[in-house]
């Protein structure tokens, strides 16, 4: 069992003055193996912060990141998974799935996680899985002022995946789950 | 190769009692066969005095001619005439140095290399090889030790002399600042001391009004010999030992620690024809001008600028001092 | 045959492939899950917990500690030294260092009388220094002593222990003169290094005499530590066989047994100087473990003839030395090291009392003192260990006389001190922290010119503030300190003693005599010239309390906070209000107008101290940090146009900071955003925000920046609906963009960053509503020639954009777009040009031109691996863009083989975009 976090378009000070005290008190270090970040922190503070939380951190770098080493792909392989990150304003148009599936065919990935729109998604597409943790802190998007905060907590256990997304909405916590599984052929050539 | 002879001890430090068999062998390296007459070893122990300049300076027709004292002299054959094997050939020795029975005239003194009086024990083998051949022969020396069985048991604690040097102590004519300013060095040293042990005590300056620049302790050595009715004396230097460097603390206690040189001593001996004894002296000298204009003597002899101390010394061997292998 | 756009529709694309979710009643950072993966994890003990480090230490920690504290071994300690040492000496050689100004008078040879009729003998003469009273430099006189140090060693190799004997008996007598204090410690080094060696050959040839007897059978192995009681006598009675017994034979037969010679007269014969004595003695002082189980006897010797050496500083050194060689030993006592502390409190206190007959220290007195420094710390440290070692610090520190005032009259309990510095640092903290009293009157007493009584006050304060728990007579301990304090009268004094005890009174919550204490500074400090020293302390005090306090609303209310602030200049109040600014900032937002107003004031400072305009260094790029976060931290709440005329002000004030224009532009916009949730009313103040940003953007000078604030405004003018104002701000960014090259010709342009911030400008024209009198295709026409015609778009990355066009041209196509602005003024142009066909007929030519650049772009990348994958990417794209006829077909298909041609069959990227094409 591995657990993963995904965040990412926090905007802090920009935006967000910080990430929410309720998520926080919950994102306590020592539990999360890996934490996958889809950029737009914006300043090393919320880096650093990330850090204390789990040092095995992967960012890739949204159109406001001051730290040019962090960089524009990104993909890692925990368990029998391959995932692939980007922040996501570089996909024409936003969010859009079958942009995203070339990205994922590009990246060769089974879970592609993106950003930039401040929106959770959960999408499977040809074979795939593609998520977007939302803003954590809430920020405004470029289509959107009223965002709720959320992020994606990722339990890889073998072939399974379950996607827990925690959304701020009207002050509570809110916890859902997705459940899938990876066909073992998904990943083979065809 | 050349045919070799040697004689081998069987104490490495080669100290022996008189009281104890000498043992060894002789080790004859050859690399032809050799016959030879009847092998003997001799045993010779004597003390030879020799009088030279110095002090006995006056009596120039006494100079080298004294005769030596014999302590021990004595043959013993070791093997009958025969031939020996090419090669090395051990012959073992053991010789007795003085009979149970025996009355030996004089006493075993201690080895002892000094000035004018010298006391020496000598192994030597020989090894006759008819007339057409020149005789082999080793000569090697052995060290003798006190083996007496009422030997005292060290000193417990060694007897400790106790000295005050001030102005006014001294024999001999002090610098007027030193004399007026006053000075006054105590301690306590053991005059009576064993041979094994360090020479120990211990000083303090408790006053002194001119700065001090030096402690010295010195070691002397008085080697007297009777020749006819007169007795000349020899002292010599045997070892000077810094304990102050420069003008120390006062009331310090500083330790007088000093290691004999067992090679120029040994136990104080009055015997009839000589005498071998020991002094310490202690120099304290101050910081003078003087001093340094005239450097180079005599460390012990009385200076203007110097306070000495001469205390008696003798020097004895302890039961704990045996040591046997 | 045409080009036609594949249909889409989002809506029902997206809600078919849509993951299904539920509610999760148990997830992982729920607290149940939290306890027992918690506990699971202590049990497994593998995985590293975390510790708040602010948490404190908790009890069993201390616990442990302090047991650690009371074991420690003779080799921890041992260890530990001998690593003491090697700083020691390298801290001896950088302290004092070897000036080649300096000369150096030999001294003459004729030091002693009774020396040169030992060491005179014929033959000892070629290999020794020159000892002719002369001058020669530090470097000369240094090589000779190099020169015997390898006599030595040569003499040793070839069995001549004699006179690597006489050589070292040289060396050590350079030890006594301390004619030139400078260069005494490098001496001492250099000697003592060469001491050590002899030391260890003897001990070597000791021990492979031990461990062999003549005739070359095993005696018995070595090591005393592990032998047996028998053993230990067998090798003691050899050691003695060969020390002693062997003596009148070893010198006769010297040429057989040289080592013997050497170690006889190395114990007796050849000694005569006590220097000679004391160094030779300790540099052989491990050998006395072959003779006598207790080192204890020698000890006591070595330490009572060390005192036979006058001159303070040698002796001193010589002590060193003799603790050092202790350690070799493997022995550790307190006891011969009580004696020698106070054997050098005896020495010290005439030097101290400078009363005539001590003329002879004629150079300054502050000198000799600091090369006394640290040989007395090495051996305080060294009985501290051992104290600790026995488990027995205070009975030690009774022995030497310390804290027993109580019981003496106030004179009796004084020290030397330096003496007292140095214990004082060495002391265990819950010693000083039981003792203080005690110590603080020891101090009182102790006023000596041998070490600042001030430093001395400072040091005490500092040992305390290690102690975890403070005894409970602070409070009247520091009322003291304060009172002596103030004594001193001047403000410097004052300050570096009390500067040590300001996190005692922060720690211990006494806020009554940190009251006191700022105003002591405050009547010190007033209508004076503050020095630059009396500065430095006052910064270090500040620096003290800010990093104490958590916020800034509770050091503002301090005594004097801001009157003394007042009073100081210079770097360290740049120093104290960087602090001020960072502690400012760190703890959220800022609304309180005075704060703001405090820290608006304290960045000016800052900015009107730091030439930003010419000097670009890391300390400038920190205050700009520093500022920029302080303005993006600023939040007037709902007085928002308070909040825009702050950041007007912050403009004007602090224009040399590029970092600034950024953080500006972007709190403008988020204020507008802040505004547009508030409301419709708020028209008016979103379009000053927005004119705001309009005139702040272009003084940015990063490219990409640029961009991309142009974007974020454009976006915010968008969400508030305001259609003029996002059209102005996109040509602005296709202005930039074209500008890009005139005016960063020479600077290197990040070209991935650009051709990103392009992508996302593509997407952003989804819900940017086509311009009819320009031309719907305006926007995109100067992308593309932007692209087309500039120098720093790589044909990768023209694949990139071309393909963004390609997609944006698709996705404008559409008859519903898939997002829309969530202003509803803002109409997309799905509605705006429904069932125009003009509009999508020109989208589809000019598709057609962006294809054909394309396939050129792609044939210009140089590298294998680039053009395969490009070629993939626009192939992807095409084939999601248009309907699949022949014409499209038949250029996916040259695409696939390009790729193929350079990435080979097998690539994964290539065979799942066949995949993806039903090929």
């Amino acid at each position: 069992m591995v657990l993963v976090l995904a965040l990412g378009d926090l905007h802090v000070p920009h935006r967000a003055a910080d990430l929410p005290p309720k998520f926080k008190s919950m994102l306590v270090p020592g539990k999360i193996q890996h934490i996958i970040c889809t950029g737009n922190l914006c300043i090393k503070e919320i880096h650093d912060y990330l850090k204390t939380i789990c040092p095995d951190l992967h960012i890739v770098r949204g159109e406001f990141d001051e730290d040019a080493r962090y960089p524009e792909n990104k993909t890692l392989t925990i368990g029998q998974f391959k995932l692939g990150l980007c922040h996501g304003h570089q996909v024409i148009p936003w969010g859009d799935l079958d942009s995203l599936a070339m990205l994922q065919r590009q990246l060769d990935v089974d879970i592609l996680v993106t950003g930039h729109t401040h929106q959770f998604t959960a999408y499977k597409h040809e074979g795939g899985v593609v998520i977007n943790p939302g803003s954590a802190t809430g920020a405004y998007s470029s289509i959107n002022q009223e965002v709720n905060p959320s992020f994606v907590l990722m339990d890889i256990d073998g072939l399974r995946v379950v996607v827990y997304v925690y959304e701020l909405i009207d002050g509570e916590v809110k916890v859902d789950k997705i459940d899938f599984k990876k066909t073992s052929t998904s990943n083979s050539a065809p | 190769m050349a045919t070799t002879v040697n004689v081998k001890l069987s104490r490495s430090n080669r100290i022996y009692r008189s009281s104890e068999p000498v043992e060894g062998k002789i080790v004859i390296k050859s690399p032809t066969s050799i016959s030879h007459g009847v092998i003997r070893l001799s045993v010779n122990g004597s003390v030879n005095l020799q009088v030279r300049g110095g002090s006995a300076g006056v009596i120039e027709s006494f100079y080298g001619v004294i005769k030596p004292i014999q302590i021990v002299k004595k043959t013993i054959e070791i093997r009958t005439s025969g031939k020996i094997a090419p090669g090395t050939t051990e012959i073992p020795f053991s010789v007795n140095l003085r009979e149970p029975r025996e009355n030996i005239v004089e006493k075993f003194y201690e080895t002892f290399h000094g000035t004018n009086i010298n006391i020496q024990y000598l192994l030597t083998a020989d090894i006759p090889r008819g007339y057409l051949h020149k005789p082999l022969s080793a000569t090697m020396e052995f060290i003798i030790e006190s083996g007496r069985v009422d030997l005292p048991e060290r000193p417990i604690p060694p007897e400790m002399v106790i000295f005050y040097i001030t102005q006014d102590t001294q024999r001999h004519p002090l610098l007027p600042e030193i004399k007026t300013g006053g000075f006054r060095v105590t301690g306590k040293i053991a005059t009576q001391c064993s041979l094994q042990d360090p020479l120990s005590g211990e000083l303090t300056v408790e006053t002194s009004s001119v700065p001090i620049t030096s402690i010295d302790i010195h070691l002397l050595r008085v080697e007297s010999i009777i020749v006819g009715e007169r007795i000349i004396t020899e002292t010599s230097l045997i070892q000077s030992t810094q304990i102050a460097d420069g003008d120390v603390c006062r009331n310090m206690t500083l330790p007088i620690y000093v290691l004999l040189p067992r090679l120029l001593m040994c136990p104080s001996v009055f015997a009839g024809p000589f005498s071998v004894e020991f002094k310490v002296c202690i120099t304290i000298s101050f910081k003078s001008k003087l001093a340094k204009a005239q450097p180079k003597s005599d460390p012990t002899a009385p200076r203007l600028w110097m306070a000495l101390e001469r205390l008696p010394l003798e020097l004895v061997r302890t039961k704990r001092d045996q040591f046997s292998c | 045959m045409e080009f036609e756009f594949r249909r889409r529709d989002y809506g029902a694309e997206n809600d078919s492939q849509l993951l299904p979710r539920s509610r999760a009643e148990k997830h992982p950072l729920s607290s149940t899950l939290v306890s027992r993966q918690q506990q699971a994890k202590t049990v497994r003990g593998s995985n590293l917990d975390f510790f708040d480090p602010l948490r404190g230490l908790d009890a069993n920690a201390s616990e442990e500690d302090k047991i650690e504290d009371n074991s420690l071994s003779i080799e921890a300690v041992t260890q530990d030294l001998i690593k003491e040492w090697k700083s020691l000496k390298r801290i001896l050689m950088q302290r004092f260092p070897v000036s080649k100004l300096f000369f150096y008078f030999t001294q003459s040879a004729v030091e002693h009388p009774s020396a040169v009729s030992h060491l005179d003998e014929p033959g000892s003469e070629h290999t020794s220094l020159e000892e002719t009273a002369k001058m020669i430099s530090q470097q000369d006189y240094l090589a000779k002593v190099h020169e015997l140090r390898d006599g030595i060693t040569c003499a040793w190799q070839a069995e001549d222990r004699v006179t690597s004997l006489k050589l070292s008996i040289k060396v050590t007598k350079l030890l006594m003169d301390t004619t030139v204090l400078q260069f005494y410690p490098t001496v001492f080094v250099v000697v003592t290094d060469m001491l050590d060696m002899l030391g260890e050959m003897v001990w070597e040839r000791i021990k492979e005499k031990a461990e062999h007897d003549v005739d070359g059978t095993m005696i018995c192995a070595l090591l005393m530590i592990s032998a047996s009681k028998q053993e230990k006598l067998a090798i003691i009675g050899f050691a003695k066989l060969v020390l002693y017994e062997n003596f009148s034979l070893a010198c006769k037969a010297s040429v057989n047994n040289s080592f013997l010679t050497l170690l006889t007269l190395l114990l007796s014969y050849f000694w005569p100087l006590v220097s000679a004595n004391s160094y030779l003695e300790l540099a052989i002082l491990p050998c006395w473990r072959f003779l006598i189980n207790r080192p204890v006897e020698v000890l006591d010797r070595l330490v009572m003839m060390v005192r036979g050496l006058a001159d303070p500083l040698a002796s001193l050194y010589c002590r060193l030395y003799m603790v050092h060689r202790m350690q070799k030993l493997g022995f550790c006592n307190s006891g011969y090291l009580i004696k020698c502390i106070k054997d050098i409190e005896a020495v010290l206190a005439p030097v101290i009392v400078d009363k005539d007959g001590y003329s002879y220290i004629t150079d300054d007195k502050k000198l000799l003192f600091s090369l006394m420094e640290p040989p007395i710390e090495y051996i305080v440290k060294c009985l501290l260990l051992s104290g600790r070692q026995e488990n027995n610090v205070l009975g030690m520190l009774e022995e030497l006389g310390f804290g027993r005032n109580k019981s003496h009259s106030s004179t009796n309990s004084s020290r030397v001190s330096i003496l007292l510095h140095y214990l004082l640092k060495e002391l265990p903290s819950e010693l000083v922290s039981s003792k203080a009293t005690e110590i603080l009157h020891m101090i009182k007493y102790s006023n000596d010119c041998s070490f600042s009584q001030i430093l001395n006050y400072r040091l005490l304060g500092n040992r305390l503030c290690e102690g975890r728990d403070h005894p409970g007579f602070l409070s009247s301990l520091i009322n003291e300190v304060i009172q002596v304090a103030s004594q001193y009268q001047t403000l410097y004094d004052y300050l570096r003693i009390m500067d040590a005890y300001v996190d005692l009174l922060l720690q211990n919550k006494m806020e009554n005599h940190l009251d006191a204490l700022l105003d002591d500074i405050a009547t010190l400090a007033r209508d004076k010239f503050l020095s630059e020293e009396e500065q430095a302390s006052l910064q270090s005090i500040f620096l003290k309390l800010l990093s104490h306090f958590e916020d800034l609303q509770e050091v503002l209310p301090l005594n004097h906070f801001i009157e003394i602030l007042d009073l100081m200049s210079g770097t360290s109040k740049i120093s104290v209000n960087m602090h001020l600014l960072n502690m400012g900032t760190r703890n959220g937002c800022i609304s309180d107008p005075t704060t703001v107003q405090l820290l608006f004031e304290v960045s000016q400072a800052l900015y009107d101290a730091t030439d930003f305009l010419n000097i670009k260094d890391d300390d400038n790029l920190q205050t700009a940090h520093l500022i920029s976060h302080f303005v993006e931290m600023v939040d007037y709440g709902a007085e928002m146009e308070r909040h825009l005329m702050f950041l007007a002000e912050c403009r004007e004030a602090f224009n040399g900071i590029h970092e600034l224009k950024e953080t500006l532009v972007r709190s403008s916009n988020t204020l507008a955003v802040k505004a547009l949730k508030a409301g419709k009313k708020h028209t008016n103040f979103i379009k000053s925000c927005l004119a705001f940003s309009e005139v702040t953007i272009p003084s940015v000078s990063t490219p990409t920046k640029l961009l991309n604030l142009y974007l974020e405004t454009a976006e915010v003018a968008l969400l508030g609906g305001l259609i003029s104002h996002s059209d102005g701000l996109v040509m602005s960014a296709v202005e930039s963009l074209e500008n890009i090259e005139a005016t960063d010709g020479l600077k290197s342009i990040d070209g991935d960053s650009i051709a990103s911030v392009v992508c996302k400008l593509c997407s952003l024209l989804v819900i940017v509503p086509g311009n009819p009198e320009k031309g719907v295709m305006e926007i995109l026409k100067r992308i593309f020639s932007a692209t087309c015609s500039s120098s720093w778009a790589m044909p990768r990355l023209k694949v990139k954009i071309f393909c963004a066009i390609i997609s944006l041209s698709s996705t404008l196509s559409q008859e519903k777009l898939p997002y829309r602005s969530a202003n509803p003024e803002i109409i997309g142009n799905d509605v705006l040009f429904f069932g125009d066909t003009s509009y999508k007929n020109e989208l589809v030519s000019w598709t057609q031109l962006v294809v054909g650049e394309l396939v050129d772009a792609i044939e210009q990348e140089s590298s294998q691996i680039a053009r395969g994958n490009i070629a993939l990417e626009a192939c992807n794209c095409i084939s999601s863009a248009l309907v699949m006829n022949e014409k499209v077909s038949q250029l996916c298909l040259r695409l696939l083989e390009t790729a193929e041609g350079c990435l080979g069959a097998k690539d994964r990227y290539l065979e799942s975009t066949k995949k993806s094409l039903q090929l």
